[in-house]
């Protein structure tokens, strides 16, 4: 693997970038043998469980903080639970309803986003879900019910649910939607192995319709921005609340990129990050290089190199401001 | 509008004559006209606002100089939908969660693109989180980011949790003009081969110190029910003072806590209207402001008609109380003191937004407005 394959391998399967005992141990290795080695872990399944809370927006005041779901990742990583039931607790907690509170709003996102529904075209489900909501009897998508926790278990045994999940997860992972003769194939291979999910996304990464994606790249969502400058800069992750609460500032304007750099400078400028005085840069030329190759996975060009080389030699230069161009630059905010 | 009246004309030297062609050519300048749009995207039903006065007085004073549609129609009842369907003029239905942008232009788009505004010139305060940040451009391939509308939400920034880590890493330093100089040297070099856009650095600056200067103004203090209403409110009042934008939206949406408490709504409402006092008050303090710019204010739709299991509101009866709301519309060349019987729609809006300030909005679906101007 080349230093960008690693690099978007990681953001996308841990949302944030290797570390730096991870890009000496991976570089060079094969995409097949780190799938192999991330896939089963419980980082893997926290930021799967992460992208879920996210899609359903159970974010901030709204994060489940039951034990139930917070041992999720646990459970997914030993492979005692499938992703179908997780979603089905994700969907039962309290935040859940805290979110999405009366008949109307509950029932119109269960048939949204657990079944991939469009509820003005299915009104009558919609009337019956309303009134199994409020404890009635009645028959949603075809089966018996009569409370909310009915409402989320019939909707999450339905096929299109799995169907939905695999859409979503196909155009997360490959950035487009599933073919249409293996999308039935893997639907139908989840409803027969609850834990089959690890190994059909297994096959999605070495496919080469992965390789493919590796190709393209689109501007990293807020939270991962996050990780990836903590993991760049301060080489650690953000804890749980600094995620948060940096995400939720970014998420608040609709182009983030002034908050972004600003964000950076801060990191920067507060004494916590691990920067060689410039003296101490013998070849100035080959650092720069690794940090291109670090932050960016890749090389500079050579137009690129000469700038950065002419300004460094300039003592108004720091180290900390190269970091900062390439790190507040929309190409470092891309994956 | 001062003309040059026949005195000045006849009467003058040809000095006098020229000095009066100078300063009447500038006071013939039309000035720039703005417009402020609140949209109420929690769902509020008229009966708590026009039909409780003791709720809304800020709301009444702002309708007593401007027009009010008592029967405004709302076609899209999810919450997202219905406000994105004010700011585009299509009410395509949309997921309640969706968190994806539409594919309709938006009005911002139509106006910066059409007037060539600055990214600065058009800004939305929302308290709506992430979905919220949606509105402000669509996919559409002829309109998109570039000609989109700043939207910040007040509570993700501007809370006490955000500004203790940002006191933990201290203020950045002040950087000086020649490390600046060079540190734009390398973002513009980098992809600069591949043809990779260029920041624009002076934008960026603007906006950076406008977040840092908020942080300090105490915003990140209004807390309790309704906080984050107040704080866009609040964000919305500044960004008029420090960016005078030509175009400000705010969306407030805390009025949705109806679902479980009828009270609570109420305290919402009362709240909100108190915050758009302030809003009006400081426009009017600005006779520059006071003299351009036009203010539309309406719920995104009502609310249910009879209360809840809960005693609280939904919204999802179809009854009247639900699709019909009041819109008050009140600016410089607006009829004062008015009341329009006549149904008109919330997608009206964009089109007469557009229209008044001198857009195209091609692919809206409303229709201006009747009866506003005088």
């Amino acid at each position: 693997m080349d230093a960008r394959t690693l690099r978007r391998l990681f953001l996308d399967l841990l949302g944030r970038p290797p570390l730096e005992g991870e890009r000496s141990e991976w570089g060079g290795r094969t995409r097949a043998a780190l799938v192999e080695t991330i896939l089963p872990t419980e980082e893997f399944w926290q930021n799967w469980i992460e992208e879920q809370l996210y899609f359903f927006l159970l974010v901030d005041n709204f994060r489940p903080a039951t034990e139930g779901v917070r041992a999720l990742p646990g459970l997914l990583a030993q492979g005692k639970l499938g992703v179908r039931e997780a979603l089905h607790r994700i969907c039962l907690s309290s935040s859940f309803e805290r979110r999405n509170p009366g008949p109307d709003t509950f029932v119109s996102v269960v048939m949204e986003q657990v079944l991939g529904l469009t509820v003005q075209k299915t009104v009558r489900e919609l009337e019956i879900g309303k009134r199994i909501y409020d404890g009635a009897r009645g028959t949603f998508l075809g089966k018996p019910g009569n409370s909310q926790a009915d409402l989320v278990h019939i909707a999450i045994s339905d096929p299109r649910a799995l169907h939905c999940f695999l859409e979503r997860e196909h155009q997360r992972i490959l950035r487009r939607p599933m073919p249409a003769d293996l999308a039935e194939e893997w639907v139908a291979r989840l409803e027969r192995e609850e834990l089959a999910f690890a190994d059909i996304l297994r096959g999605w990464l070495v496919s080469a319709e992965y390789e493919r994606r590796l190709r393209s790249s689109l501007p990293q969502p807020n939270h991962m921005f996050v990780r990836a400058l903590h993991v760049d800069l301060m080489g650690r992750p953000p804890d749980e609340l600094e995620t948060q609460r940096f995400r939720t500032a970014l998420d608040g304007l609709s182009d983030a990129t002034p908050l972004r750099s600003l964000l950076a400078r801060l990191i920067l400028d507060s004494g916590k990050v691990r920067l060689p005085e410039r003296g101490a840069i013998a070849d100035p030329a080959a650092w720069i290089r690794g940090q291109f190759e670090r932050l960016m996975g890749r090389q500079p060009e050579g137009g690129e190199l000469a700038v950065f080389l002419q300004a460094f030699e300039d003592p108004a230069c720091r180290p900390a401001t190269v970091l900062y161009a390439i790190v507040s630059h929309p190409e470092y905010q891309t994956w | 509008m001062q003309s040059l009246d026949r005195r000045t004309f006849l009467g003058g030297s040809a000095a006098g004559l020229a000095t009066a062609l100078t300063s009447s050519a500038a006071a013939l300048q039309p000035k720039p006209k703005r417009a402020i749009l609140v949209a109420l995207a929690g769902g509020i039903r008229t009966r708590e606002t026009f039909g409780s006065p003791a709720n809304v007085p800020n709301l009444l004073r702002i309708a007593e100089q401007g027009v009010v549609y008592s029967r405004t129609r709302a076609s899209n009842l999810g919450h997202f939908g219905a406000t994105l369907s004010i700011f585009t003029g299509i009410a395509e239905p949309r997921g309640i969660r969706d968190n994806t942008r539409g594919t309709d232009p938006t009005l911002f788009e139509y106006l910066r693109k059409d007037l060539g505004w600055a990214a600065n010139d058009v800004w939305v305060s929302t308290s709506g989180g992430v979905q919220e940040a949606n509105v402000s451009y669509s996919l559409h391939p002829e309109y998109g980011q570039a000609f989109g509308a700043n939207t910040l939400d007040g509570d993700g920034i501007f809370n006490a949790e955000f500004k203790q880590i940002l006191e933990a890493y201290g203020r950045p330093r002040v950087m000086e003009a020649r490390e600046g100089e060079l540190l734009d040297q390398m973002r513009g070099a980098i992809g600069a081969a591949g043809g990779a856009e260029r920041p624009d650095s002076e934008a960026l600056a603007r906006v950076e110190r406008f977040l840092l200067d908020e942080l300090r103004r105490g915003t990140q203090d209004l807390t309790g029910l309704g906080a984050s209403d107040a704080k866009a409110f609040r964000v919305a009042r500044n960004l008029l003072a420090v960016f005078r934008p030509r175009l400000l939206g705010v969306v407030a949406r805390d009025a949705d806590v109806a679902h479980r408490s009828f009270n609570d709504y109420v305290q919402v409402i009362r709240r909100n209207d108190a915050m758009l006092g302030e809003l009006f008050d400081a426009l009017q303090a600005d006779p520059d402001l006071a003299e351009s710019t036009a203010l539309f204010i309406l719920p995104e739709f009502g609310r249910d008609a009879d209360l809840n299991s809960r005693r609280g509101l939904d919204h999802g009866d179809g009854s009247d109380d639900l699709r019909q709301v009041s819109l008050v519309c009140c600016g410089p060349d607006f009829r004062r003191g008015a009341t329009v019987q006549e149904e008109v729609r919330t997608i009206d809006v964009c089109n007469t937004l557009c229209d008044h300030l001198g857009a195209n909005p091609r692919y809206a679906r409303g229709k201006r407005l009747p009866r506003l101007m005088t």
